[in-house]
């Protein structure tokens, strides 16, 4: 028996399902996608029951359907280009990645790397807004693909279980920063350090280089994003103005780097100054990591 | 042998607790509703728990240990008897205890007062704030009688007081909300939402009461079963059909037929079959050494059509 979902969903797995089904008569990459997919994803290390879930509510063989499109573009639209995947630790480990592009495709390539690209494959854990836990199928999706929504005390207990968590400190100031803040980090909150230092995790800096390309904001009205109860409602090149069809982004290269594991000691109940000069540390980390990406490439879109 | 008094005695928790405990306690019991077939040595008194003679019960038999089960857990009584009962009956039932000399208490509350909400910790320990009344106001009264127990608890550190916050718990003899939920010949869901749901089987939470009597334990214990998976998951495993109705349609029918006295689900349950409510039970583990023995395909044959 699968996981049950409802109608719209029943849809896109029906549809998923009848492209894997056909894939083994397509030449070439599609049948090779799913069939990596699904040998790595019945590789990732989870605590599963005998219903095939684990505490948190993911079902590798929902994660192997929704993650054809995220391979998809992992591989062939951003054509990501993934280093210092081999930093990544055993065990409990947490991800700190900077945040653009309006749309979150940063934590989906992200998990896509760490599915496709880790040796063993492993599922980055998204620790999403309070908002997307309200909204129906999207709460759903999260749990079902290892996210949840972010609580200090969900993080404690997936790292406690070893796993590994991914987090964007900047948050929608980040993702929805304008094109002319690009590659300037934001603040980053302070909750990551606590809960690193708590569990005593290793950090692993990701710099992703590519997203802010994807779809330069122009401006953020806050006043609809209010109104809508949304997080923000930004204004790009081609959202709204093309509907839901202006959130594509456009078909830049994406790097992405895992720099070496820092692991900082303190107490966790800190004041802020001393919690902040240790984010301070990752924000540099980060900050250089991005710079040197910048540099390397030879386009946005190489 | 010592003696046990259990509120609710007649209720399907209250037998199967009585039936566990009768091989180490005398057992004597309190209940509105009779209960005819009850076991050997297992004496039933058949008044209302808000009576004079309820504490009378109390000082002619002076009970080593109470289990309090006396609450009214449904929807379909008047909410001011329902109060009255939940939070007078346990306030009457810990001076009771204070009075007559009483050494243990076990006080069986629900997870559910937690509340379900979507910004929850997946797993909340004890110390997670009681939120329920924010988004369900019917089930205020719990969250009182928490109030009243743990206040108790600290004023008599002598007397060894627990409160017990049980997962979803199901099973044939149980008649709970959720156990009726789930027995409904077609399960209305909300779509787009399917939270983890941790259950335990009836046969386990009696177990639980008993061990929690058995080592004295004093403070508060979450209380879960063999592990989660998704509500409609588990309608599956139980053969229940279901049928998902979008929010904003849901919430609506359910106000309206609440309101109007034809269906006693309140709104505020809602959240419980779309947000997560889970609970860390570490804290009872390690003090008691208890593990739910039924399995949860055990848990859902015994409430399969």
């Amino acid at each position: 028996m699968s996981d049950p979902v409802d109608l719209p969903l029943e849809f896109v797995r029906w549809l998923g399902d009848r492209l894997r089904d056909a894939s083994p008569r397509m030449s070439g990459f599609l049948s090779d996608l799913v069939a990596e997919i699904d040998e790595k994803v019945d590789r990732i290390p989870a605590e599963l029951n005998e219903y095939g879930y684990d505490p948190w509510g993911y079902n590798p063989a929902v994660l192997k359907r929704f993650i054809l499109p995220s391979a998809f573009l992992y591989r062939y639209y951003f054509r990501c280009q993934t280093t210092g995947l081999e930093n990544l630790p055993k065990g409990r480990v947490l991800l700190i990645g900077n945040h653009a592009g309006q749309v979150a495709f940063d934590g989906l390539m992200v998990m896509a790397a760490c599915v496709l690209e880790a040796e063993p494959p492993r599922l980055a854990r998204g620790m999403g807004e309070y908002w997307l836990g309200t909204l129906p199928f999207m709460s759903v999706l999260m749990d079902r693909t290892g996210s949840a929504v972010g609580t200090r005390q969900t993080a404690v207990d997936m790292l406690a279980h070893g796993e590994c968590v991914m987090a964007f400190p900047e948050g929608v100031h980040g993702m929805n920063k304008l094109y002319a803040d690009a590659y300037k980090l934001m603040d980053f909150g302070l909750g990551f350090m606590r809960l690193a230092l708590q569990t005593d995790t290793p950090i692993v800096p990701v710099s992703i280089v590519g997203s802010e390309e994807q779809n330069p904001g122009i401006a953020n009205l806050k006043g609809v994003a209010r109104l809508l109860g949304m997080p923000s409602f930004p204004i790009t090149l081609t959202f709204p103005w093309l509907g839901p069809l202006g959130m594509m982004p456009l078909p830049v290269r994406y790097h992405i780097e895992f720099g070496p594991p820092v692991l900082f000691e303190g107490d966790s109940e800190d004041e802020d100054d001393v919690i902040e000069a240790k984010v301070d540390e990752v924000k540099t980390i980060l900050q250089r990591q991005l710079d040197r990406g910048r540099k390397s490439r030879r386009s946005i879109f190489f | 042998m010592p003696k046990l008094l259990i509120t609710g005695i007649a209720g399907g928790l209250g037998r199967l607790v009585a039936k566990m405990a009768r091989s180490r306690y005398q057992v004597i019991g309190v209940d509105r509703a009779p209960w005819p077939s009850a076991p050997d040595r297992v004496v039933v008194h058949q008044f209302d728990m808000r009576k004079r003679r309820f504490e009378d019960v109390f000082r002619t038999e002076r009970p080593q240990a109470v289990v309090h089960l006396a609450f009214v857990r449904h929807f379909r009584s008047d909410p001011a008897t329902r109060h009255e009962i939940n939070v007078e009956g346990t306030k009457r039932v810990l001076e009771h205890c204070a009075e007559y000399g009483v050494q243990q208490l076990v006080v069986v509350s629900s997870s559910y007062v937690y509340g379900a909400l979507p910004n929850n910790a997946r797993y909340m320990n004890e110390d997670h704030p009681l939120n329920a009344s924010r988004t369900f106001p019917e089930i205020r009264d719990l969250c009182e009688v928490e109030g009243l127990v743990g206040t108790f608890l600290w004023r008599y550190p002598q007397i060894a007081t627990s409160i017990l916050r049980p997962v979803n718990t199901l099973g044939h003899s149980l008649h709970n909300a959720i156990g009726n939920y789930m027995k409904i010949p077609l399960v209305p869901t909300v779509m787009g939402f399917n939270p983890m749901m941790q259950f335990l089987h009836e046969e386990d939470l009696a177990e639980a009461v008993n061990v929690a009597l058995e080592k004295k334990i004093r403070g508060v214990y979450n209380v879960a079963g063999p592990g989660a998976v998704p509500l409609k998951r588990a309608l599956e495993e139980i053969g229940r059909p279901y049928f998902s109705i979008p929010d904003p349609v849901a919430q609506t029918l359910i106000s309206t037929l609440f309101g109007l006295g034809i269906y006693t689900f309140p709104p505020g349950a809602i959240d419980f079959i779309k947000y997560p409510c889970t609970i860390n039970d570490q804290r009872f583990r390690q003090a008691t050494g208890f593990r739910a023995r039924h399995t949860l395909a055990e848990i859902f044959a015994s409430v399969a059509p």
